[in-house]
């Protein structure tokens, strides 16, 4: 009797296999995100068609959807570039905290009566990517540079360094940047240095602009020039990388580099976007959700692309439908994270082959049996 | 004269918060070292602090007695972790992902059943907490008993827990399994322990001591529920266990420095002196990360800490 | 009166290859039972068997001639079986009673009571002449006592059976000696030993009986006292030789690849290379040859520095490249194909193009720094072409390739730089005949252009057939050095084994 499941020595690696198990993982988390909603009184198909269309559907909610999918696609191009080195990042809290606080202060020294006075818009932009870049490198180099010269882990640095960097901004509100007579907060910023809507009648600003412009670089820069294929080689096998000729440890810190300075250009969109000042509590886990949504696409720049403008789409149209039914958010965070966990869990599903008990008496099939082979 | 009495009375104020604040911190540490030592690095304990804050809280809202609430949040915790160290084991998923990722579950989770049971009531409700209980004569001994002897039976409880756990560590059959599956699960393995088991051991006792710890934060420190009320306890407990050198005597000693320090700026808030609070906040991640940076050296972690292990 | 142990028919696949092929084994009450075998002959995966880490796939085991089923370790060491690793297994950071007692349930309640089981240890130690202290840290103990560790760890379980895998490999003549006391006491002590070695003299020195195990058969069991080391390398190695290579004489040209002096240090910190001097001269083979394990893997991976030189030097032509880069070992042309083909010498997760490019991605960019798509493409269907890769696509996953085809990609990537000097190690290992033959008349092509080759091997038919010099490598020291005319597989299987060239010359003469 042949056992209808039988446990592979390999996972299945073929398109269809590895499709299906992400397929069965999205409608597993959608299934059990949509009963979550019956307590509620609500129908599961009618909340997820309305936070669809709050998301993607109308012309505001699409706005906020790229507003939100902008600082995502950064951290998740940070997160590509660190990861893909074998660089084991969760910093960019940081990074995003001290690229908005540089960002911050660039903007509030061209305001008037600021150390450089008025810039044009063209010439002030990139010189706050430049300084908001320079600041998250510097932040996530210093981890870089432990793990590569040292040998220490950046699984617990650079978790750490997400805390200092809280207390940083939070110090830099309270004190040196505190605006006079209010709230622990930055002065506001001068209007010109705001990022510009893009899209009449909605809160979308260039931030996205920037963010699909880091991702074509990433791209181009990872999977089509010869840093990147050295950086994806040390991740795949530093011993290959090695062999092969290339300092491991000096590409890390490129890495760690690269990772910082777009996680701090999520913080600059966010200040010079959004809140137009640097104030306490700016992140809220964006730099974990990044880390999430780059994980969706397999690491792959256009994947994280995707992946963080569906996450974004699905946090609006949550939060407008808690607005409106009263449905509670939270369950499109518990949707999102399972969708994650049961992808990593579905590996385990490839090491099973399904075999049809009809499969060895198809008409017209010969079986060799043990002794007809030898 | 009188700065000496304003002196003392600071100094006892402040270390009796220092133990107050360490508590909760400690209660997860002590779990994390558990599920470290057999080889898992945890980081899921954050958002398990949470699910054990939102379970105690419902709960002991309900039945409102603390105790139950207690049970619930160590019950939540038990199940969370069922979860994890099926991710970690036997999916043998990347550890520091899964932990990452359950984290905003967690988030998600405690949110939603929040508002599950609280969304029609408006305003927040009280629950019904464990109350400071002065230890009769240890109490009166000179500054040492209000520091020490004036709190909750949670927090004593806390306190006696690091003995047992030391105990359990390096005293027990089962200690001397898991510290064995965590530095070297094919030697283990060969002298016949089951290095699956021991690391589902090791997470589950990390899983219930942080659901505790949330609780503790809802039964003897708040008395109410928000969703940022773990605020990277959870991830200063990871600190705290790196600092303690796995060690749970040592790490009881870490708590209480991270404590000091964020008592003491609570304190340093009111006094309004020049030193800004946030770099004594900071200073304890500060050293955490100059401790890990390989800069000293490389940190007696368990050997197989994050090494998948299959058997052959 | 029943063997202690019985093993019969015992069959083991690993995926396509047959590690034991219905294989028989025994093992008396108080003998010490040798099992010997080439690398791969399957005595390991045996043993492991038998000690319950791996399932067999058909046969039985019998203890004290009773059925037993064995199906974790567990069950093994409750029969009275016990395993001392090659890799010792024990736990660094536990004290040596930590390490003996761990995964033990004896005593009551669930607490461990170290300090009478350290008392238990003492005695044992005592009675077994096996000197430790029960209460130091395992990592501050020299290997010696590691092992004694290991040996006290199966006495405190009374095993029955001690199975010893290779384990004189880390010991010195000393400690050799001191082991081999111990255990012919244990064997008058009515346990029986298993010792699996491919080192004669040893074998000789301290087996009752010997089994050998060739291709995952059993070719012989044989006493030890009506047996000669001759006659058991004969049949170690001895197998019919179904590949010949051609080639043709040439005179070797001036020195191009020379190491002198050279030490290196293995994972561990000791000594894996010790002083090894060698030439390679232009338009020459020179086959180091050796049981795995003796310092190959250290000493080619120290001459590309990719592992540390302790002392010595490395020089190709006037260039001394002891200090330099690997990158600029390829520069300056020392090519290397390592043993490790999917972990070091290729990349699985990408492409063949992608991987064809490894070390030279500098010629493939453009000035933009972006990679030149197309001329990779050329680049890799050129080698494609010339080696006969199947498939014949350069987009193919390198990892999906068979062996034979990923070494193709390899050998020819490190070919098509033109070096002067190639490194070849374990090159057909796990290759199937007609891709070995392709490799080897690789190999023999870059000999009649020019090329310096070391090439490393465990095969002595893989040296036989294309070395012109042949070197032989034990525990870190080159034995002897002879022209590969003058060479038998007798005097080359003595001097792997640990007998000096002076030695074999003897055996030959006589």
């Amino acid at each position: 009797m042949r056992k209808l499941i039988e446990r592979r020595t390999t996972p299945a690696a073929s398109f269809t296999a590895v499709a299906l198990a992400t397929g069965l993982s999205v409608v597993l988390a959608l299934v059990i995100g949509g009963l979550l909603f019956l307590p509620f009184g609500a129908n599961p198909f009618q909340a997820y068609g309305a936070l669809f269309e709050a998301g993607f559907a109308t012309w505001r909610g699409f706005g906020f959807t790229l507003v939100k999918a902008a600082p995502l696609i950064l951290i998740g191009l940070g997160t590509i570039c660190a990861w893909r080195t074998g660089f084991a990042y969760l910093g960019f809290e940081g990074c995003l905290l001290v690229g908005a606080a540089s960002a911050t202060w660039f903007s509030l020294q061209v305001a008037e009566g600021g150390a450089i006075g008025p810039l044009p818009f063209a010439v002030f932009l990139p010189l706050a990517v430049l300084v908001a870049m320079l600041t998250g490198a510097v932040w996530a180099g210093i981890v870089g540079l432990f793990k590569s010269r040292f040998g220490g882990n950046e699984v617990i640095t650079s978790l750490m360094m997400n805390y200092i960097a809280i207390f940083l901004v939070q110090y830099l509100v309270s004190g040196p940047l505190r605006a006079k007579g209010e709230l622990p907060a930055s002065p506001r910023l001068p209007q010109e240095t705001w990022l510009p809507v893009i899209l009449e009648g909605t809160r979308a600003h260039a931030g996205i602009l920037i963010a699909m412009v880091a991702a074509v670089a990433v791209w181009l820069l990872l999977l089509r020039s010869r840093v990147g294929y050295e950086l994806v080689v040390t991740g795949l096998n530093p011993k290959a990388a090695r062999y092969g000729g290339i300092n491991v440890g000096s590409r890390q810190i490129i890495a760690a580099l690269l990772a910082g300075g777009l996680a701090s250009l999520a913080g600059m969109v966010e200040v010079l976007g959004v809140h137009h000042r640097l104030v306490d509590g700016l992140s809220e886990g964006t730099g974990f959700i990044g880390i999430v949504t780059a994980l969706l696409g397999k690491l792959h720049p256009l994947g994280a692309v995707i992946a963080a403008l569906l996450y974004a789409g699905m946090s609006v149209g949550a939060d407008a439908m808690q607005r409106q039914a009263g449905l509670p958010a939270s369950v499109i965070f518990i949707v999102q994270s399972l969708i994650v966990l049961f992808v990593l869990a579905s590996d385990l599903l490839r090491y099973y082959a399904i075999r049809w008990p009809s499969t060895p008496c198809r008409p017209g099939r010969v079986i060799m049996t043990e002794a007809g082979r030898k | 004269m009188e700065s000496d009495l304003v002196l003392s009375t600071f100094l006892v104020a402040w270390l009796a918060a220092a133990v107050r604040l360490a508590g909760p911190l400690l209660l997860s540490a002590l779990g994390e070292i558990f599920a470290e030592r057999s080889g898992i690095l945890n980081v899921g304990i954050e958002g398990t602090m949470l699910i054990g804050a939102v379970a105690s809280y419902l709960v002991a809202l309900q039945t409102g007695s603390p105790v139950m609430g207690l049970l619930a949040a160590m019950l939540a915790g038990l199940a969370a972790s069922l979860f994890l160290a099926w991710m970690y084991v036997s999916v043998q998923a990347n550890q520091v992902v899964v932990g990452i990722i359950f984290n905003i579950l967690a988030l998600g989770l405690a949110s939603y059943f929040y508002r599950l049971f609280m969304g029609g009531v408006s305003g927040p409700q009280k629950i019904v907490m464990f109350e400071p209980i002065a230890i009769p004569f240890l109490s009166e001994i000179p500054l040492l008993g209000p520091i020490l002897f004036r709190h909750t039976v949670f927090l004593y409880a806390v306190m006696l827990l690091v003995p047992v756990a030391g105990f359990v560590l390096y005293r027990t059959k089962l200690g001397l399994r898991l510290r064995a599956v965590g530095e070297n699960p094919r030697a283990a393995s060969t002298a016949g322990i089951s290095v699956s088991a021991m690391r589902y051991v090791g997470v589950l006792i990390s899983g219930a001591a942080a659901g505790a710890a949330g609780s503790y934060l809802i039964l003897a420190q708040v008395g109410l529920f928000r969703e940022t009320i773990i605020a990277g306890q959870g991830f200063i407990a990871l600190a705290i266990v790196i600092f303690g050198r796995w060690n749970p005597y040592k790490a009881a000693l870490a708590a209480l420095v991270f404590g000091a320090a964020d008592a003491l700026q609570l304190s340093l808030q009111l006094f309004q002196v020049g030193l800004p609070p946030q770099l004594l906040l900071a200073l304890p991640y500060l050293l955490t990360v100059i401790a890990m940076s390989g800069l000293l050296g490389k940190a007696n972690q368990p050997d197989a800490l994050m090494m998948p292990y299959r058997r052959e | 009166m029943a063997p202690f142990l019985t093993a019969r028919q015992i069959v083991k696949r690993f995926a396509s290859v047959v590690a034991n092929d219905r294989v028989d084994f025994d093992v008396g009450r108080g003998e010490i039972h040798a099992l010997l075998g080439e690398n791969g002959a399957g005595k390991s995966t045996l043993m492991q068997i038998v000690y319950g880490q791996y399932a067999m796939d058909s046969g039985e085991i019998l203890i004290e001639g009773q059925p037993a089923r064995i199906r974790h370790t567990r069950d093994a060491i409750d029969r009275g079986i016990g395993m001392i690793h090659q890799e010792f297994m024990l736990v660094r950071r536990f004290s040596v009673v930590e390490n003996v007692v761990m995964g033990l349930d004896a005593g009551k309640g669930p607490m461990v009571d170290l300090k009478a089981a350290a008392v238990r240890l003492k005695e044992l130690s005592q009675r077994h002449g096996l000197q430790v202290d029960p209460w130091q840290l395992v990592e501050h103990l020299p290997v010696g006592v590691q092992q004694r560790v290991e040996i006290l760890k199966l006495l405190y379980r009374d095993a029955r059976l001690l199975i010893l895998d290779e384990p004189t490999a880390v010991l010195t003549p000393q400690e050799t000696e001191a082991l081999f006391c111990v255990l012919r006491e244990l064997a008058a002590d009515g346990r029986s030993i298993v010792i699996v070695t491919h080192k004669l003299k040893e074998i000789m020195a301290i087996s009752d009986r010997v089994t050998i195990m060739r291709d995952g058969r059993v070719v012989a069991s044989v006493k030890t006292s009506e047996s000669s080391e001759d006659e058991l390398a004969r049949l170690m190695v001895g197998r019919d030789v179904s590949l010949r290579a051609s080639k043709a004489a040439r005179p070797a040209g001036r020195d191009v690849l020379r190491i002198e002096g050279l030490h290196v240090a293995d994972h561990r910190g000791h000594s894996a290379v010790a002083g090894v001097d060698l030439t390679v001269r232009e338009g020459e083979i020179l086959g180091l040859a050796g049981v795995d394990g003796n310092g190959q893997s250290e000493l080619a991976e120290a001459i590309m520095n990719l592992r540390p030189v302790r002392q010595g030097r490395v020089l190709l032509g006037d260039i001394d490249l002891t200090c330099a880069s690997p990158a600029e070992h390829h520069r300056h042309g020392l090519a290397y194909v390592p043993a490790d083909r999917r972990h070091v010498g290729s990349l699985t997760d990408l492409s063949i193009g992608r991987n064809a490019i490894l070390g030279r991605q500098g010629a493939f960019t453009n000035g933009m720094g972006l990679m030149d798509e197309q001329k990779i493409a050329g680049f890799a269907s050129g080698l494609i072409e010339r080696f006969d890769v199947r498939p014949r696509n350069p987009a193919y996953i390198a990892g999906k390739l068979s062996g034979g085809n990923l070494q193709k990609v390899i050998l020819g990537r490190e070919v098509m730089r033109d070096p002067a000097a190639i490194i070849v190690e374990q090159p057909t290992r796990g290759l199937d005949v007609g891709a070995i033959e392709a490799v080897w008349r690789e190999i023999i092509a870059q000999r009649d252009a020019g090329k310096a080759i070391l090439l490393i091997s465990a095969e002595l038919e893989e040296i036989l057939n294309l070395a012109d010099r042949i070197a032989v490598i034990y525990e870190g020291r080159i034995m002897g050095i002879v022209e590969a005319k003058d060479a038998s597989l007798a005097s080359i299987g003595m001097m792997m084994a640990g007998a000096g060239q002076a030695d074999a010359d003897l055996e030959k003469a006589s």
